[in-house]
């Protein structure tokens, strides 16, 4: 057992490992999205009070609706100049007209819901439109199932990939050691106690490289998602704690029972006798 | 073993209708020529192959109904010697020797004991620190005797154990299992060796073409070299 071989099934879980945590990523940040999906509905300009107090209640009563929030001109406008951050004083050439229309958020407790809620809505009178994006939440629902199939397929490769090269490495100590096993069978070592040594070391193997992936794996998701909060805040990645504990777990698990199995693999053609 | 038959896949007939009994204690002489089925035979007898029909008991053990996980444990009943010795180099007379007791997994101040014994017995207790290489063919073929009787098999089986060996080195290697035989092991060996079968006038079974055509108590050779 040379680093080599050591290095290089580091290196196919390492492959492994980012996969993982980037398919974990991208299902998390899909899941997310889809709960955050609101629907915001624009009021005419010159209704009432009245007027408007009414279709929010409307609005509450239709099924699946969980939150309505009446958002009024001005804040809308404090809202926009929020988001605008440093470049706010854009808007001081508007002087004080206010282009911003009354609206009401909308939250519903299904991500389908989405689409009947804001159709029924927008048919209410007093109500301009009734937005929610739809064409991003329609590729949001395929891109999703999409990742988590492929992500699943990818995974089961690379752990071939990975079963592969372990099975291999130990053939090689196997095809070493054939002329002892041959004679272990002759005198009568049972299976268990030829095959054990070479399981401990496909074991040892598969820990060792997954011990090198996790460690490498867990600084730079570490570093990454530091980045990501000071630059990029918006992006919800999974939170570091601990979710890199369970990757961590997963991985060395992972590494360790491809190791016996690559081992158990190569042995088998040489325990023929 | 009573009327074993053993067919390959690939259609040739290796052991037909073979019938044979040995006794405990016997030394026996397995001889033919090449090709008749001796080493067939020999297989059969430590489940290296199972036969392709027929019955064969082997030191009370059915062979034929035998679960895969109880062959060690058969086999641990059998010494095996080999025309190629089969020793470990890397490892010293000693060590080869005693392996034969750990893969078994045998207490260790035993195996230091049955160890000196058995070297002591094939004449090798001062070659017990040298490697394989460092011995001659004879010696290494003792080594590979006293691997085989270290865990005290009821039965030796050699296949052709002298194949190798010039004719008076071979009867080295025979007297060491005539004095195994009389110890109360039996002795199955194969063998193509004309003078030491016509010598030891022990019992003969020859194979041709996969039938016992002699089996003889008092036996010679009975080929033309």
């Amino acid at each position: 057992m040379s680093i080599a071989s050591v290095s290089t099934v580091a290196l196919s879980l390492l492959i492994l490992g980012i996969f993982l945590v980037m398919v974990l990523n991208l299902n998390h940040m899909v899941s997310t999205l889809e709960t955050q999906v609101q629907i915001s509905v624009y009021m005419e300009d010159g209704l009432t009070d009245r007027d408007m107090r009414e279709i929010g209640t409307r609005i509450t009563k239709l099924s699946g609706v969980t939150e309505v929030m009446f958002i009024d001109k001005k804040q809308a406008m404090d809202k926009f100049k929020e988001r605008l951050g440093e470049q706010q004083g854009l808007l001081t050439a508007l002087g004080e007209t206010n282009p911003l229309p009354n609206s009401f958020e909308v939250k519903v407790d299904k991500p389908e819901l989405v689409k009947p809620v804001a159709q029924a809505v927008s048919q209410f009178s007093g109500v301009e439109t009734a937005k929610y994006g739809q064409e991003v939440i329609e590729q949001l629902f395929s891109l999703t199932k999409m990742i988590r199939i492929l992500g699943l397929i990818l995974i089961v490769f690379l752990a071939l990939a990975a079963l592969f090269i372990i099975a291999n490495t130990i053939r090689i100590t196997v095809f070493a050691r054939r002329k002892e096993i041959g004679i272990m069978k002759y005198v009568g070592a049972t299976d268990w106690f030829i095959r054990l040594p070479f399981m401990i070391e496909g074991m040892i193997l598969g820990f060792g490289g997954a011990l090198c992936a996790v460690l490498i794996l867990r600084q730079t998701y570490s570093e990454i998602t530091e980045k990501v909060y000071e630059s990029l805040a918006f992006l919800p990645l999974i939170p570091k704690d601990p979710f890199l504990t369970q990757i961590s777990i997963v991985l060395l698990v992972v590494g360790t029972a491809i190791g016996a199995l690559g081992s158990t693999i190569s042995l088998r053609r040489f325990m023929k006798v | 073993m009573n009327e074993v038959s053993k067919v390959y896949s690939n259609g040739s007939v290796a052991l037909a209708d073979v019938t044979v009994e040995i006794d405990k204690g016997d030394f026996i002489f397995v001889v033919g020529p090449s090709g008749a089925g001796k080493s067939t035979f020999i297989k059969l007898i430590l489940r290296e192959e199972l036969p392709s029909s027929g019955q064969l008991v082997v030191n009370g053990r059915n062979v034929v109904d035998m679960a895969d996980k109880e062959v060690p444990y058969l086999r641990r009943g059998l010494g095996i010697i080999f025309q190629d010795y089969r020793l470990l180099p890397n490892k010293t007379v000693y060590d080869n020797v005693a392996f034969a007791m750990q893969v078994i997994e045998a207490p260790r101040r035993e195996m230091l004991k049955r160890v000196n014994n058995v070297l002591e017995l094939v004449g090798l207790r001062d070659k017990a620190r040298t490697y394989p290489t460092e011995l001659s063919g004879g010696e290494q073929q003792r080594v590979a005797i006293a691997r085989a009787i270290v865990n005290k098999p009821a039965i030796v089986i050699a296949d052709e154990p002298t194949g190798n060996l010039d004719p008076e080195t071979s009867w080295g290697i025979v007297k060491v299992f005539d004095t195994i035989n009389k110890a109360g092991t039996t002795i199955v060996m194969a063998t193509h060796d004309k003078t030491v079968v016509d010598v030891m006038k022990k019992r003969v079974i020859a194979i041709e073409k996969g039938r016992i055509v002699r089996d003889e108590l008092k036996g010679v050779y009975g080929y033309e070299d």
